[in-house]
């Protein structure tokens, strides 16, 4: 049994973020999960699948965010405990649908837990979530402790339920994926029936139709609602204050920057002078609350990532209470006190706090800190981001690379999000020259391709995943294939949603809890749509190559080329060589012409290495997954492979 | 202070040769390393290279070219000029006897000679060029048999010297190229070992030349032709010889496209414009069509091993010698000499001849009195 559902109440357990999430919503006693995987936000549709059968749960890997967040809803209008799962631009991806739902609002308890990504580590975007709470004017719940991530998103629900309509959780990076100590509260045993009503009159919440219409209505509805959550949040015991009764500063934080700034506090030893206001409900913001902590102080600080979303909101309030609270001074990102992107830390707040209070404060020696930096500059050897040894993106975008360069008319490659993202570098040979959203680069190459009629003649090319395919490149496709766009897409069809961690698609034959399920052709629907569909084995590098070059050569409008191989991670290909590979050192040329060392400047893969005494190439077997692949680039034949029986 | 190195590789070749547009496509920088491709006529760089001396370089016939060593090494005696080059006879020539019946393009003695060097064993592989559709593509034969199939005119540039550096590299000693003047000359560097290896042989058993007044560009000669006729009927495109002033393309159903010949000088390679060799002058025997009798081939005899074979091959009936007349001579050394000094007047206009500075190589190098002379 999962510790997950472990019934015991006052156990306590280490656990991530996440799953401190889960929990929550255990206690909470949640019917259905849906979402589509993206770091940091991946392990809690994870986790709750591998309790799914015990709890009697219906958990999900949706197509997108959107359709993640439709099914969710469905389980709320038929009275279930639904929870939706995403990272922060795939709110963007949902927020079509939100506006809607806040609209129709929702009946059974309905959480948005969105894990927004600070500093971008696992993103292309430093997006911000908390915006769409006030932009679709709905509660937003921010954690700051692992404890408080389970209460959090356990009360979530209860929130969502008393105002009928959905209640935002929003985590981050340093959150989800930290771990810390929890306290185990009691499983729920409510079950609950499905039962979708709509005979009722026509305005019910309950038993009318759910619609957004009549739309004025249902927004001042709305509105109400978030006037009820002001006042639920004004008692929240998520809003926490220490410090003096009257500060020098009030500092006011959220989320993971409440941990920052303690511990800057702590290092300064300012507890006598700084009020740390930690706030749980941070839209809409409890206005008496804010009002009696704001009077105590002259000066104010927002420690918060990554806009300034609560600072902004402080001011508006400050402004419309001046004649009560007096004119304050505010220090945060809009006056540059903190930065306005990136992640923050302890150091970064205690930067700030120090200046704000006059403090001179070297975390270190001046001298120590140069010799610390120069050390590691000298000594740690440059680490690029690479595609892992055997990776097949490395031998598609070989091949994509080099036909570009034959055909010789400076082509390119729009590109999409997924591992191979990273072909925007050395490992994928730089290929890809743009890159923004889920399914752009083919909507971005679609555009490109109806520029011929002024004067553009370079073969255009898009890339994307197979889990990629299915969330948003389809409408793309069809849109290029009905303007005639000449294009040729290529996708890279690894068999996963490889770069989160293998979650099943809906190419895939089986779903997140094990289940057989059809699995949706990525060829036929590509010629439903009316593309040319070619499919080969990226391994095969000449053979892809080949193709490649025809495709491009090809004219005649949308082309799509499946580059089909599994990733090397994935269950079908871990652990298993195909090939014993080594090399001939009698027939390696290393540097000399002829070679280059083409396997180990160029192509890059992590199983191969130069031995610089020897000046050859070797293999190294630890890392060596024996794809085989580097005896077909080697161009002296000394790259040896020998099937493993 | 510092020692400058001279670099002759990759980038150099890169930004002299084919950033300008002076690359004819020839293949002597394909199949020597991972890093150039040819593809459709058009010479590709995949990735850069790092080293220092290459023979990418060393072997391309557009760059850093010196005639007095090139022409030192093959015929002992320092480039004079001359509009035909340095040779030892030029006759008439045609297909023997022995090879009537399967006589191809024109008088097919570059056929015969390629067939009987084969056959008796003077060269082990020929690196000819054959067709792939409109695509002229390299390849190496090894039966006398297979020389035929190869026989028509290819009017747009091959890169056949691809075809001996793979030869070079499965162990062929004793190569055949029939090739154009560049790639002609490229043969000539490669086989005066130009980067000075210890255990260098010259790998060739017998260089034929072409004549050649210009190429035309693949890549632009395709939709060209897709203008005027479906690509797939094309069975053979043909140049007669002069004054006829037209390209024939045969279709599939008997139809006969010409095209005058001004409009095919559109799209000729910019690198030919820089050529300053009409007869492949650093050949062993070089062929080219005669004026007026399209059964006839010109032949030039440039040395002794060439000589030997031309002599044997008419000994055994394979090659038909006559006297070249005394009016297509004239001719020819006229065209030539126009070619030579059109083309070295532009080259040393652009100042492609005799550089010095390091940072600019030059494309020829040539004595001053022999380069005052042509360009007076």
């Amino acid at each position: 049994m999962s510790y997950l559902i472990d019934t015991k109440e006052g156990a306590s357990y280490l656990v991530m973020g996440n799953e401190a999430i889960v929990r929550g919503a255990l206690e909470a006693g949640v019917n259905v999960a849906s979402g589509y995987p993206g770091t940091p936000s991946s392990e809690i549709i994870e986790s709750l699948s591998t309790v799914a059968k015990e709890r009697n749960l219906y958990v999900e890997w949706s197509v997108n965010e959107k359709v993640a967040l439709e099914v969710a809803a469905a389980a709320s209008f038929a009275q279930l405990r639904a929870l939706c799962v995403m990272k922060q631009n795939g709110v963007n991806v949902a927020s079509d649908f939100l506006l809607h739902l806040v609209g129709s609002g929702t009946r059974g308890g309905f959480v948005l837990v969105t894990c927004d990504d600070p500093g971008a580590l696992s993103s292309v975007n430093e997006g911000e979530s908390r915006y769409f709470a006030r932009l679709m004017e709905i509660p937003l719940l921010e954690p700051g402790t692992f404890q408080e991530a389970k209460e959090m998103t356990k009360w979530a629900f209860e929130l969502s339920e008393e105002l009928r309509q959905i209640v935002v959780v929003r985590s981050v990076t340093r959150m989800s994926h930290a771990s810390g100590n929890i306290t185990y509260g009691k499983l729920s045993d409510v079950k609950r029936t499905a039962e979708f009503k709509f005979n009722g009159f026509v305005l019910d919440q309950d038993e009318g139709i759910v619609i957004s219409a009549p739309v004025a209505w249902k927004h001042q509805q709305q509105q109400e609602k978030v006037k009820k959550a002001r006042e639920i949040f004004e008692e929240s015991p998520f809003n926490t204050y220490e410090g003096p009764k009257k500060p020098e500063l009030l500092l006011i934080t959220s989320s993971a920057c409440y941990l920052y700034s303690k511990e800057a506090i702590n290092v300064l030893g300012v507890e006598d002078r700084v009020g740390l206001l930690k706030l749980g409900t941070t839209w809409p913001l409890p206005p008496k609350l804010m009002i009696k902590h704001l009077s105590q102080a002259d000066k104010v600080m927002v420690v918060e990532e990554v806009l300034p979303f609560l600072e902004e909101n402080v001011k508006i309030l400050a402004a419309e209470r001046a004649g009560e609270i007096g004119i304050k001074t505010f220090y945060g990102k809009n006056d540059g006190t903190i930065p306005m992107t990136g992640e923050l830390n302890p150091d970064l707040v205690i930067a700030a706090l120090s200046t704000v209070l006059g403090i001179a404060y070297t975390p270190v020696p001046a001298e120590y800190d140069q010799t610390a930096q120069s050390s590691v500059a000298s000594g740690a050897p440059a680490r690029e981001q690479v595609f892992c040894p055997g990776c097949p993106h490395r031998a598609s975008f070989f091949s994509i690379h080099n036909a570009l360069e034959m055909d010789g008319r400076e082509g390119f490659v729009c590109g999409d999000i997924g591992c191979y993202t990273m072909a925007i570098g050395s490992t994928g040979f730089h290929s890809l020259k743009t890159l923004h959203s889920m399914g752009s680069g083919t909507g971005v190459a679609s555009g490109f391709g109806k520029l011929g009629q002024f004067g553009m003649n370079q073969p255009i090319l898009a890339v994307c995943g197979d889990s990629t395919f299915y969330h948003a490149v389809i409408p793309a496709l069809i849109n290029a294939v009905h303007n005639k766009s000449d294009i040729t897409l290529i996708v890279l069809d690894n068999s996963g949603t490889a770069m989160t961690g293998f979650q099943p698609h809906p190419g895939l034959d089986h779903n997140v809890l094990g289940e057989e399920v059809p699995s949706v052709d990525i060829a036929r629907i590509c010629e439903a749509i009316g593309a040319r569909v070619e499919i080969r084995d990226p391994f095969d590098l000449e053979g892809t190559r080949e193709t490649l070059n025809e495709l491009i050569e090809d004219a005649s409008g949308v082309k799509v080329l499946i580059m089909r191989k599994a990733c090397a991670l994935s269950p079908q290909r871990k652990n298993k060589k195909d090939y014993d590979v080594h090399v001939d050192e009698t027939i390696c040329v290393g540097e000399e012409c002829g070679c280059g060392r083409l396997c180990t400047r160029i192509f890059g893969c992590p199983g191969l290495i130069w031995n610089e005494a020897q000046h050859k190439a070797e293999i190294d077997e630890v890392i060596c997954v024996g794809c085989g692949v580097c005896a077909d680039i080697c161009p002296q034949g000394a790259i040896k492979r020998e099937e493993v029986a | 202070m510092e020692e400058k190195v001279l670099k002759r590789g990759q980038e150099e070749l890169r930004k002299q040769v084919l950033e300008t547009r002076l690359c004819t496509g020839c293949g002597a920088c394909i199949d020597l390393c991972p890093y150039y491709r040819s593809y459709r006529g058009k010479t590709a760089v995949l990735f850069p290279c790092v080293i220092d001396e290459g023979r990418c370089f060393a072997y391309c016939p557009k760059i850093e070219v010196d005639l007095d060593e090139l022409s030192g090494r093959l015929f002992g005696k320092p480039y004079d000029g001359n509009p035909l080059g340095s040779y030892q006879s030029i006759t008439a020539a045609q297909a023997g006897d022995r090879l009537k019946d399967i006589a191809p393009q024109a008088g097919g003695t570059v056929s015969a000679l390629m067939y009987f060097a084969l056959k008796k064993g003077y060269i082990d592989g020929a690196a000819l060029t054959d067709r792939k559709g409109l695509i002229p593509v390299p390849r190496f034969v090894t039966d006398a048999e297979d020389v035929l199939a190869c026989s028509t005119s290819k009017y747009t540039a091959a890169p056949t010297l691809s075809a001996v550096n793979q030869a070079v590299k499965d162990g062929y000693k004793n190569i055949g190229l029939v090739g154009t003047p560049c790639q002609v000359l490229a043969t000539a560097l490669m086989r005066s070992n130009p980067l000075k290896a210890d255990d260098f042989v010259d790998p060739f058993g017998l260089v034929v030349g072409l004549f050649c007044t210009w190429a035309i560009d693949f890549r632009l000669f395709e939709p060209f032709l897709a203008e005027r006729i479906e690509i797939s009927r094309i069975r053979k495109i043909d140049i007669p010889p002069p004054p006829s002033e037209i390209l024939e393309v045969f279709g599939d159903n008997g139809t006969k496209l010409e095209i005058s010949l001004d409009e095919i000088r559109a799209i000729v390679p910019n690198g030919c414009s820089y050529c300053i060799d009409m007869t492949s002058e650093f050949s062993d025997l070089s062929v080219g069509v005669m004026e007026g009798r399209p059964d006839m081939n010109t032949l030039i005899v440039r040395t002794d091993r060439g000589r030997k074979i031309v002599e044997e091959a008419e000994k055994e009936g394979y090659l038909t010698l006559s006297t070249m007349p005394e009016e297509n001579l004239e001719h020819l050394i006229w065209a030539a000499g126009n070619k030579k000094k059109r083309g070295l007047a532009k080259a040393q206009d652009e100042g492609m001849v005799n550089t010095s500075d390091d940072e600019t190589k030059a494309y020829l190098r040539m004595s001053v009195e022999v380069l005052g002379r042509l360009t007076a």
